[in-house]
């Protein structure tokens, strides 16, 4: 469980990234934090893991104050996969992926063999593994930052805009991939987006962000298709007047559905559950 | 970082049309003619003063003179090595006391490194010939003229490896310290071999410095190749001859090195496009 008790963050120069933030992210959830650029998304989920240090408030895992634990202690506990994979260009993949545990003292040879085994949790082949991050497609590259966040079996998972950089086919794959992993390994998971629709398919739970952290709204995806707070929140995810602005019309019959723009996007089935 | 630089070139760079090569051929033949003119003119000037004369050049390939010159080119590569066995560490030791965070040890640093590269090295040699003798410090001659050559070049190589260390990526640090690397291990297993891979072709290009400096062991009558040319010239008085022959190995020693360097850098700008070998 991750819990953010009224955490602020003011830089020295005077400007406010979060106001005042209070949220808990119960274990083997996945969240998402969508806002805008300058909604402190980033600056909050960085604070999990000490990479930014609130200036008030608290944040706690497990009941436990962050500000407390040492950082690289903290940081091996935590995955974190971030946008640019991160990759060290002069190691070979599996050596990335290996990286932490090798530092934590397991052996060379336990370490190599489990990474090559995450690389095919993350649906590579792990002949990949001799290869160098140069050698692989963008979409490669950012399992490899997946595999290598999971290679000390954390219980958390830090995801920062982890499929930005790759195009929208590419992005798709990782997305469903994603959601496979988490159905596996039920982690806790924070995952940062500008993407709202990103955010719908990610998360059990999507916090809207306006700028300065201030949450405009949480709640499952459907509730806030359904119920969106404010116009903020409507215009952001496009139900008043967007591409969500969906409506119905009977034509021979059937129960068609059309955007806003009267285009025909599908039929209506009863209990259209399967 | 290398490929974007790559495609940067190939962007920016337009290959010449008919005009345009037409117009460098030109340039390269005259440019040829000219520079052929003036040799020719120097070997006229020669042959006038009887400096091309057959016996003031065979001796060079007698056995005794060649070891005269091959001892004086032991002691070069001797002394060039050793100073870069020593200077290019300490250089590095250099660059991260001068990006460290410690306050007094980067100030420390950065007055050494500054001290050492703006001072000529004839002047460090001279201190280490004349001055510190007085106070009892007297080193071995080899030591007079390799000590200053470490102190120097360990100040410029310093600033290389402080730039390479710069060049590096800044989200390496990044993506070190979120997966929970100190900042000691982020130097030493991300930030150091990148850089180092970076200045690789620079630090040999240090070594064709560092070669030309230990010209100065004259100064120190260290018996490296300028000392034994010198020497050689009071003894035969072929001073055209000598210089000549002498001023031919050394750029022969440092076009090779120039060359080994260029193709270390292809080297790893074509391992940087492709990802490189499977060695490492």
């Amino acid at each position: 469980m991750i819990r953010f008790d009224h955490v602020g963050k003011t830089y020295p120069g005077g400007t406010t990234a979060v106001e005042d933030f209070s949220l808990t992210i119960d274990s083997h959830a996945s969240v998402v934090l969508v806002g805008t650029s300058g909604s402190g998304k980033t600056t909050l989920m960085r604070m999990v893991n000490r990479m930014v240090d609130p200036t008030s408030g608290r944040v706690l895992i497990d009941d436990e104050d962050v500000a407390g634990v040492d950082p690289v202690k903290l940081r091996r506990s935590i995955g974190y996969v971030m946008q640019a994979s991160g990759l060290l260009p002069h190691r070979t993949v599996a050596e990335n992926v290996a990286t932490v545990p090798l530092l934590e003292g397991v052996s060379r040879r336990r370490s190599r063999s489990r990474a090559l085994a995450l690389l095919e949790m993350v649906g590579l082949d792990h002949r990949l593994g001799d290869r160098y991050p140069s050698q692989l497609s963008g979409g490669q590259q950012q399992r490899v930052g997946v595999a290598r966040a999971l290679a000390s079996d954390p219980n958390i998972l830090l995801m920062d805009e982890p499929f930005g950089a790759v195009d929208p086919i590419v992005r798709a794959e990782l997305q469903k991939e994603l959601l496979r992993l988490q159905s596996e390994l039920g982690k806790t998971i924070l995952f940062v987006t500008h993407d709202i629709d990103e955010a719908f398919l990610i998360g059990e739970q999507v916090v809207i962000l306006r700028p300065g952290g201030e949450i405009a709204q949480q709640g499952t995806p459907a509730e806030i298709l359904a119920d969106p707070a404010d116009d903020f929140v409507e215009s952001f995810v496009g139900s008043g007047v967007g591409k969500r602005a969906l409506h119905v019309d009977e034509v021979s019959g059937q129960q068609v559905v059309l955007d806003a723009g009267d285009r025909p996007v599908g039929v209506l089935r009863e209990g259209s559950r399967s | 970082m290398s490929t974007t630089s790559t495609s940067a070139t190939q962007v920016l760079f337009d290959a010449p049309g008919p005009r345009g090569r037409r117009r460098i051929l030109l340039i390269s033949i005259v440019s040829s003619l000219a520079i052929l003119a003036l040799i020719a003119l120097g070997l006229w000037q020669f042959q006038r003063n009887g400096q091309l004369a057959a016996d003031k050049w065979l001796p060079y390939l007698r056995r005794d003179y060649i070891a005269f010159l091959g001892k004086g080119l032991m002691g070069t590569l001797e002394a060039t090595a050793v100073a870069a066995v020593i200077a290019f560490p300490f250089g590095l030791v250099l660059a991260l006391g001068r990006i460290s965070r410690a306050r007094a040890l980067s100030a420390i640093s950065a007055v050494w490194i500054e001290f050492f590269r703006g001072i000529p090295m004839l002047l460090v040699v001279y201190a280490f010939l004349l001055a510190l003798p007085a106070y009892g410090v007297n080193l071995p001659r080899f030591w007079m003229l390799v000590v200053p050559m470490i102190l120097v070049s360990s100040a410029s190589t310093a600033e290389v490896f402080r730039a390479g260390i710069g060049a590096v990526d800044r989200g390496q640090d990044e993506a070190s310290a979120a997966i929970g690397l100190s900042r000691g291990q982020t130097m030493r297993y991300v930030i150091l071999p990148q850089a180092v891979r970076l200045v690789l072709p620079s630090l040999i290009l240090a070594l064709v410095s560092l070669l030309k400096d230990s010209t100065l062991g004259f100064v120190v009558s260290f018996n490296e190749l300028q000392f034994q040319g010198k020497t050689m010239v009071s003894i035969t008085r072929f001073l055209v001859q000598t210089y000549v022959v002498v001023s031919v190995i050394y750029i022969v020693l440092n076009f090779l090195l120039t060359k080994a360097a260029g193709l270390l850098e292809r080297r790893m700008r074509r391992r940087a496009a492709e990802g490189g070998g499977r060695s490492r």
